[in-house]
């Protein structure tokens, strides 16, 4: 059992997903949106990057794609952010007025067009067989070390910059008003203020962040294929985020390193066949679904996690 | 010739997702939330049927029916178990619960299963050639059956004392409680009910069609846009609703390649809550004094 | 000209007109009293004028300005505070925040927030939040969570969160269901105080006995139509009040 790989291995994905999952948190945990789409703007960061930095689409390979602008990693990442926004704000601005599973739902739906979209236009990104040896920025420029710990580290600065930034906006008026929306929006309302445009904007604000963590794990896979980007990836960050007590960016956290520790822990377990590899990944599903029935019910970590201390007290 | 022919295909599509609906609708009604997990139900009660028939090599209809009475318990078992006791936290908290309860179902489903196409053991029938339109008698059978259905149901709750408990409850859960209507038995019945009917459809996909474990997936979101077409917790307006779905789909083959046949079903479901979220038959979902 | 003008406004329900070409006009620092028999209309106006119904005729004047047709939170910016029959609050927030959550601050921007260019406005209406928890009572809980709070709590909480907004006229709805003696007794001495600062109040309510010793002017409503306004003594004593109370079986008239 390769420990280091190990480490690396979950310190990138928990950064990666980390960022899905704060994206999450402020998006239900804070404004109380229900949003069952999240996987929608981690794909079109992650589309958007592989379609902007590849070499433009050739005769000669079997692979279709729609454009390949071979611009630089970082434009891509832009580009990734970019996309992100306008999905959201696509997404976001009729859905101004649904509440509670109205929105679920028209989440959901909206992130499975998205996905039957990459799947059936074979001109976008080769369809089902998806786009394989995406190139990693900064190959040979990183040749002296480790890529795989230069990637984890990559994620994780990435990670904590949107940890930290998230964080001042709970921990501000801003944040409060957030989660007054969630709390009571007719109070809120009354009180002079608009909701649509904390709805819109918070929306608009964190999709481009999991947008990049869209191309983030584009940079981990070097695979770009529509299996990766199913709703399972939106129902585990919402696992993640029940797990870690919902409501605040460090339960978030907590329960996404807990799912990732799980899934690649049991990935680590060296089976003698593929039934029984097969068996344990069927039983990893269900027992998190399990985990996020127990803890919806029971709340364990939900006494780490109280409401942000943000006021300045007088005198 | 085209056209007749997707339109029969329609009114097979539309009698499965008129049974798979109601029991979906039923419970969005009664117990008032929806449960996700009402498409893995239906996926336990075709592997149930497929192992009974296919593997034990027991009569289909034998191993439909058990595998329906026994999906009917499992669905009572779920709600006493998970749902009943966070009731009180709200329809949106036993929304992400059933996410949770559809990871389980299919984790175990597909432990026990494993991956591969499955069918039922049933016998080949011919489609009988219809002046030019190919019907294959199970899809009559699935026609017949959901009519059967549309009909128990409504004598159910309109004639039977518990259906119409389940009404009452339906309407106002507090006024039928001090009515002196046994609130528990009745959504005991909502439960075995929207089990049964979960069941029955999970017999019908596998009648219709082979089986993976994933095909749970696959309907739920054809399920959401016939109850939303229909207005959340409307059951006579499921009946329109699951033509109206189907047809749009099978329709759409005229024009669209087969893989987008489900994003109409997605398109239908963002395109109803953003126009009219009360759907056929039901209320406005918004802000109220 | 009043503060507030209602003229000829109607509204209707399917075929019920709950309220019906209804007017009158409440003057700046008065505090006015709304009542009638149950179905008289007394919770619709307030949500007309609040800008939760949109009235099918007539007008709602602000301090000269048009109310009738823009939105909710449009109104209340403009001046208008209103408190609920069920007192509502942001349950997860600490009293002090629901008053801080009330009135607009320069934090609710992105780039502000991330920044904390915010911090000194938040001092600032830190120290108002807190005094009009002082005025309501509820002092000593300004860091409870309103969840936590008592069911007579919460409709103070919300008293307070409107007057932090300092608006132009304050609507009560029913203040004192569910309210325990005391507390009313508490009620009445806060609203007697904000008379004296000069806000102007309009209080819809049941509790006749509560509201007749406590405001100036009474306008009445009976099946969604002003039957009669005048002072309180005068309304006590007038026979069709009585008559429109009494003869719904109906009135609790204190």
């Amino acid at each position: 059992m390769n420990w280091g790989q190990l480490a690396i291995t979950v310190v990138t994905l928990v950064s990666i997903l980390g960022v899905v999952t704060l994206v999450l948190n402020m998006q239900y945990g804070h404004a109380g949106l229900i949003n069952f789409g999240v996987v929608a703007y981690f794909a079109a960061g992650a589309y958007t990057y592989v379609l902007l930095t590849q070499a433009p689409p050739s005769e000669a390979s079997l692979d279709q794609y729609a454009i390949g602008l071979d611009l630089p990693a970082w434009a891509g990442l832009a580009g990734a952010a970019v996309a992100g926004l306008v999905f959201a704000a696509i997404t976001g601005w009729p859905t101004l007025r649904l509440r509670g599973e109205y929105l679920a739902l028209t989440t959901f739906a909206f992130a499975e067009v998205f996905h039957s979209f990459i799947v059936n236009e074979q001109r976008f990104a080769n369809g089902t067989r998806g786009l394989v040896g995406v190139p990693r920025p900064y190959r040979e420029e990183l040749s002296f070390i480790d890529y795989d710990i230069a990637l984890a580290v990559a994620a994780l600065v990435f990670l904590i910059i949107a940890y930290v930034i998230f964080e001042r906006i709970v921990r501000s008026p801003y944040g409060r008003a957030l989660e007054a929306l969630r709390d009571d929006e007719l109070a809120l309302v009354t009180s002079g203020k608009r909701s649509r445009r904390f709805r819109l904007e918070i929306f608009l604000f964190t999709a481009p962040f999991a947008a990049m963590a869209g191309a983030f794990y584009i940079w981990y896979t070097t695979l770009a294929i529509p299996d990766l980007f199913t709703a399972e990836v939106t129902f585990i960050v919402w696992i993640a985020l029940v797990l870690g007590g919902e409501g605040s960016n460090r339960g978030a956290l907590i329960g996404i390193t807990l799912v990732i520790l799980f899934e690649e822990l049991i990935r680590a377990i060296p089976f003698d066949t593929i039934r029984a590899a097969q068996i344990a990944a069927s039983l990893e599903v269900a027992a998190l679904g399990l985990l996020l029935i127990i803890f919806l019910r029971w709340q364990p970590f939900a006494s780490l996690t109280r409401a942000p201390k943000r006021v300045a007290r007088s005198g | 010739m085209r056209v007749t022919q997707l339109i029969v295909l329609g009114l097979g599509t539309g009698a499965f997702l008129l049974i798979a609906t109601l029991g979906f609708s039923l419970v969005r009604r009664v117990e008032g939330f929806l449960n996700i997990a009402h498409a893995e139900l239906m996926s336990v009660a075709a592997f149930v049927t497929w192992y009974l028939n296919a593997d034990l090599g027991w009569h289909f209809v034998l191993a439909a029916a058990i595998a329906v009475v026994v999906t009917a318990f499992i669905a009572l078992a779920i709600a006493r178990l998970i749902y009943d006791p966070i009731k009180h936290l709200g329809p949106p908290i036993l929304l992400i619960s059933s996410v949770g309860v559809a990871f389980l179902l299919h984790g175990i489903t597909s432990a026990v299963i494993g991956v591969g196409i499955r069918s039922f053991q049933i016998p080949r029938l011919d489609a009988w050639n219809v002046g030019g339109v190919l019907v294959t008698p199970y899809r009559i059978a699935l026609l017949v059956l959901a009519g059967l259905v549309a009909v128990g149901l409504a004598l159910f709750l309109n004639k039977t004392r518990t259906g119409k408990s389940i009404r009452a409850m339906a309407i106002n859960k507090e006024l039928a409680g001090s009515r002196g209507i046994n609130v528990n038995a009745a959504s005991r019945a909502t439960w075995l009910l929207a089990g049964l009917l979960a069941g029955l459809g999970g017999v019908a996909l596998g009648v219709l069609g082979t089986l993976t474990t994933d095909i749970a997936f696959q309907q739920i979101l054809v399920i959401l846009a016939v109850a939303i077409v229909a207005g959340l917790g409307s059951l006579y307006g499921v009946i329109a609703a699951a033509f109206i779905v189907a047809f749009a789909m099978d329709l759409s083959l005229l024009i669209l390649p087969g893989g987008y046949r489900p994003v109409i079903a997605f398109a239908i479901v963002i395109v109803v809550l953003l126009v009219r979220p009360q759907g056929v038959a039901g209320s406005r979902p918004e802000l109220t004094a | 000209m009043g503060l507030l003008r209602i003229e000829g406004v109607s509204k209707r329900f399917g075929g019920l007109r709950a309220v019906d070409q209804c007017s009158f006009t409440v003057e700046q620092g008065s505090l006015t009293g709304l009542i009638g028999p149950n179905g008289a209309g007394k919770s619709t106006v307030f949500n007309l004028i609040s800008g939760l119904y949109k009235p099918e005729s007539g007008s709602i004047r602000l301090d000269g300005e048009e109310l009738t047709g823009q939105s909710p939170d449009e109104i209340a910016a403009r001046g208008v505070g209103r408190t609920f029959q069920t007192p509502r609050s942001f349950s997860t927030l600490s009293c002090l925040e629901n008053l801080l959550a009330s009135i607009p601050s320069s934090g609710e921007h992105l780039i502000s927030s991330i920044f904390g260019t915010y911090l000194a406005e938040e001092k600032a209406a830190t120290v108002r939040a807190e005094d009009y928890l002082d005025l309501v009572g509820l002092g000593a809980r300004s860091d409870t969570p309103a969840d936590e709070l008592s069911g007579g709590e919460l409709r103070m909480l919300e008293v307070a969160r409107q007057l932090m907004r300092n608006p132009k006229i304050l609507l009560l709805d029913e203040p004192t269901a569910g309210v325990t003696p005391t507390l009313q007794v508490r009620l009445a001495e806060t609203l007697k105080e904000l008379h004296a600062r000069g806000l102007t109040v309009v209080v819809v309510e049941h509790n006749l006995g509560f509201l007749l010793d406590l405001v100036e002017r009474v306008v009445v409503m009976v099946s969604g139509q002003v039957l009669t306004q005048g002072d309180p003594d005068a309304i006590r004593s007038d026979p069709e009040v009585i008559n429109a109370y009494l003869g719904r079986r109906d009135g609790d008239a204190a």
